[in-house]
Order: C-alpha cells, then structure tokens, then sequence
C-alpha cells in the first residue's frame, strides 16, 4: 500500500519521466537526426494534427461512430452476461452443460471471426456491435459465476435462518456480494470490446476510429495517426481508470490486490 | 450410497458438458439437410463434415503446413522475445522502487490500451514479412509477462526477505531463495494471459498486413466465399490455442498446489 508520500513521489518521477521523454523525441528529432516523415514524426507535429483534428470535428464523429458500436455491444454483453453467469452459479446443472461450451470459446481467439461477421453482416454496426459482444461477454458470465459461487453459505443460513426468502437472499446477499465480480469483469471486457471495435474497424469500415487510424496509416499521414493512437490511449485509460475506482468504491476491501 | 450419488452426479456432470458441447454441432450439421437455405447463406455456410474434409485437403496439398509454419515462427519468436524482455523488466521493476516509479505511467498506459492499436504503424516500419507480426506479438504478450512477474516479486513475504538478510545474504540470494520461488506461479499466469494475447496478434496481424500464415489463409478464404477453408483456419486456431491455454493451466494448478490458499487470477 503506497503511503501519500510515496503515492507523491510516483506522481513526480512519472510525470517526470514522460516529460523528459517527450522532450528528448522532440530535441532529437529537431536536431541531431535527419528523419523521414514518411516513417517517424515527432511530438510538435502530432500537437498540431492534434488541434486540427479537434477544431474540425472529424476526429468527434469518428469517436462518436466506434463509441456507438462500443456501446451497444457492451451493453449486450451485460444484459446477456450476467443472467447467464448468475444461473451457471447458482443452479449447478446450468454449470455443468455451459461450463466446459464457454471455457473452449473463452479460450480461443473468436477475433478470428472478424472477417466472416463482416461479410455477412455488412461493415456497419451490427458486424462491429456483435464483435464486441462475443469478445466481452465472457468476463461478465464468469465473473458472474464466480461471484455468485463464492457467496457465504454462512450469510446465506442466516438469512434463511431468520425466516428470509428467496428475493431476500437474491437482494441482500448474492447482489451485493457479486457486484465487485462484475466490475472486475467491466474492466476486462473494456479491454477486449475495444479490440473488438478496432479489428472491425481496421478490416472494413468507412468511418470511426479505427478506420481513422488504418487509413491515416496507409496514406503515410504520421502526426494524424499518432493523434487517433492518441485518443484511443486517453479513452482506454480513462474507462480502465474509472472501473477501478468504481471498483474500489462497492469493494474497498478488495482495491490493489488484483493484477493490473 | 454417497458414492452412488457422486457417480450419478459425474455422470450428470460430463454428460451434460459433452451433450452442450456436440447438440450445436450436430444442429449445424443436420439442419441443412433437411432445410434448403437461401442460396445467398450457402456462401457463408459450411456445415461441419465439410470443415473437416477442407482441413484435410490443406493438409494434403500441404499448403496448410505452409502457412502454419509462418504463423508459428511468428508465434514462438515474439513470444520468446516477450519473455526474454518481460521476466528480467518484471523483476527490475519489483525490486527497485524508482525504476518502478519512473515507468509507471508507460506500463499502465500501454497495458490499458489495445495493442492492436499500432498495427497500422508496425506495418509501415517492418513491412508485411514476419516481422511486423513478431512485434506485435511481442508487444501484446510482454505486458502480461511483465506485470505478474512484478506482481508476484512485490508480494515477496518480508519477513522471509528479512531473514534471509539477517543471514548475511545478499541481494541475489535473496531473489533465489525467497523471490522467484514466490513469483513462480505469478509467472506462470502472465504466461498464461501473455499465450492469449500472443495468438490474437498472430491472427490480427496477419488479417491485415500478410502474405502467408493462418490469418491470411482465414482472411483471404473469407473474401474469397470459401466459407469451409476459412472455418478450418478458425478450427485450428481454437485449438492450438485451447491446447496451449489449458496445459499452462495444468503447469499453474501444479505449481500453486502447495501453497495454503490458491492464488487467485482472474
């Protein structure tokens, strides 16, 4: 656990370091090596692409496009993930025909279903929508199941014991105890929905971020495509950071002792 | 009687995996045939009788081997070269606080954000060979590696540390004899993640900037409405990752059998 004056002194040492880092691209760049801009740009220049960007909107309605996409596949991941994960935990017959169906899919790479989702589905939302789907529904089904599994027998004695019922036992046991789980598994499936997104994006679309970012990388246009990795490494930030506040907010008792 | 009723529940158990593993599998296969489907699904479509035999026939011609082989390359080098940065970096970052400070923000920004992000880049410096597909791997599985080695050496049990110090030992006895022992199933899980994050490279890299390997064959078969040979690419992917994922999974559940309490990765 980092006391404040260490949690200060990372602050500096981080930010220093980015600082330095960015500084030196920028001086080594300006000076002492002669670079080809079809290869490598330097900080300046994505600055400015940066602002262009920003100023003329494009760069908003591409965040819009993959962000619809996003969420529409996200919330069906949460709308189908987490019923499903509650039964497997709670009913054990569900556990045994699902378990070993969803461990092989949540195993294998389903991205490679990128190009045939495409082709049938066209390259508008749907195709991307269900990408992001299958990639991030497993985390909330077996989150789900592991929160739901791990429940106290005690507290669910005890409340039976005093006469509860079963929505009693649904609302104050299994609920708040599984709600940790599944912010867990939000942080995860962000990861992989906007892997999702971006492989939709990259194989075939007319607009969003990622397409911004292929596109910009094929016509050799470096300061741009480095602003779309840009936007996209602020956005992942951001959601990633905000779960894990989120997380440790329902689940105090459980902040700083997952992987990262 | 207990024993009775724990066979029957075995029995439940692997009968009603199995059942929900082949019911989708023989709908998909039988459907078809008694269904004639609309003659735009066909192209889609390939039931799995037919995925089989598209399989064998790569084999045969050998063209499966070929591109096997590139994606394989691709695999164990930016792996190997994962592991080779990560493990050594993982530990550095441990054990020395500043280090750690200092790169922080690098590691949780680039672990945050999809790898995927810098194809189009990788491809622009390395070209459509092997080797934009090594990085990409290497840097999709180094996070991983990286991360629960570092996680696995900073919760390195302080009293042992204080005892092997108080022994007079030195800083790299005590990485033998209390750290990496510690960090050992941590690694393992990295290991395990970073095998994931290896075989999506591979596939996504080669879908996009390729000229050979499984990815491109899937990716070319797709647009070429081969549904059945783009299919066995998926088939052989799944398995060679669920393969791979489930015998480090065996490794992990070995190697954290002696511990009182198992470490949780999820």
């Amino acid at each position: 656990m980092l006391n404040a004056l260490g949690r200060r002194r990372r602050m500096v040492l981080g930010c220093g370091s980015v600082v330095v880092f960015v500084g030196a691209w920028e001086i080594a760049f300006s000076t002492v090596v002669r670079w080809d801009p079809f290869f490598i740009t330097k900080p300046s220049l994505i600055a400015a692409a940066f602002r262009e960007q920003i100023l003329g909107g494009k760069l908003w309605k591409d965040m819009a496009v993959s962000g619809e996409a996003f969420l529409a596949g996200f919330a069906l991941a949460v709308v189908v993930g987490i019923p499903v994960g509650a039964v497997m935990g709670w009913r054990r017959r569900a556990e045994y025909a699902l378990d070993p169906l969803l461990t092989a899919l949540y195993a294998s790479p389903l991205i490679a279903l990128a190009p045939l989702l495409i082709i049938t589905m066209g390259v508008g939302i749907v195709a991307k929508a269900v990408l992001v789907f299958l990639l991030a529904v497993f985390p909330f089904i077996f989150n789900t199941f592991a929160g739901v599994r791990c429940t106290d027998p005690l507290l669910i004695n005890v409340v039976r014991a005093f006469g509860g019922r079963e929505r009693d036992l649904y609302l104050k046991v299994i609920l708040p105890g599984v709600v940790p789980y599944i912010v867990a598994g939000a942080r995860l499936a962000i990861g992989r929905g906007l892997i999702g997104i971006l492989v939709g994006e990259f194989y075939a679309a007319s607009e969003g971020l990622g397409f911004a970012i292929s596109r910009f990388g094929d016509t050799y246009r470096l300061p741009e495509m480095f602003t779309g990795i840009l936007v996209l490494a602020v956005v992942a930030v951001g959601l990633t950071g905000a779960v894990r506040k989120l997380e440790a907010m329902v689940a105090p008792w459980r902040a700083g002792q997952q992987e990262r | 009687m207990a024993r009775a009723r724990a066979g029957a529940r075995d029995w439940e158990r692997y009968g009603l995996g199995v059942g929900c593993l082949v019911l989708p599998l023989a709908v998909w296969e039988i459907v078809p045939r008694l269904v004639t489907l609309p003659r735009g699904a066909k192209l889609f479509f390939a039931m799995p009788s037919q995925i089989v035999v598209a399989l064998y026939r790569l084999v045969e011609s050998g063209e499966f081997q070929g591109h096997f082989a590139v994606s394989a390359a691709e695999f164990l080098l930016g792996l190997g070269l994962s592991i080779v940065v990560g493990l050594p970096l993982g530990l550095l970052l441990g054990r020395f606080k500043t280090l750690d400070d200092l790169l922080d923000p690098y590691v949780t920004s680039f672990n945050a954000t999809p790898r995927i992000v810098w194809l189009p880049l990788l491809i622009l410096w390395f070209g459509i060979g092997i080797w934009s597909k090594v990085v990409i791997v290497f840097i999709g599985a180094v996070f991983p590696l990286l991360i629960n080695t570092y996680e696995g050496v900073r919760n390195a049990d302080r009293v042992l540390v204080n005892v092997v110090r108080s022994f007079g030992g030195r800083e790299w006895q005590v990485m033998k004899v209390v750290v990496l022992p510690n960090a050992l199933p941590y690694i393992v899980a990295g290991l395990r993640l970073a095998i994931g994050r290896a075989i999506l490279g591979v596939v996504v890299g080669e879908f996009f900037g390729a000229s050979r390997g499984l990815g491109y064959m899937i990716a070319s078969a797709a647009s070429g409405y081969r549904a059945d040979v783009m299919f066995a690419g998926v088939l052989v992917f799944m398995a060679l990752s669920l393969g791979l994922t489930l015998s480090v999974k065996a490794l992990e559940t070995r190697l954290t059998r002696w511990r009182p309490q198992a470490t949780k990765t999820f």
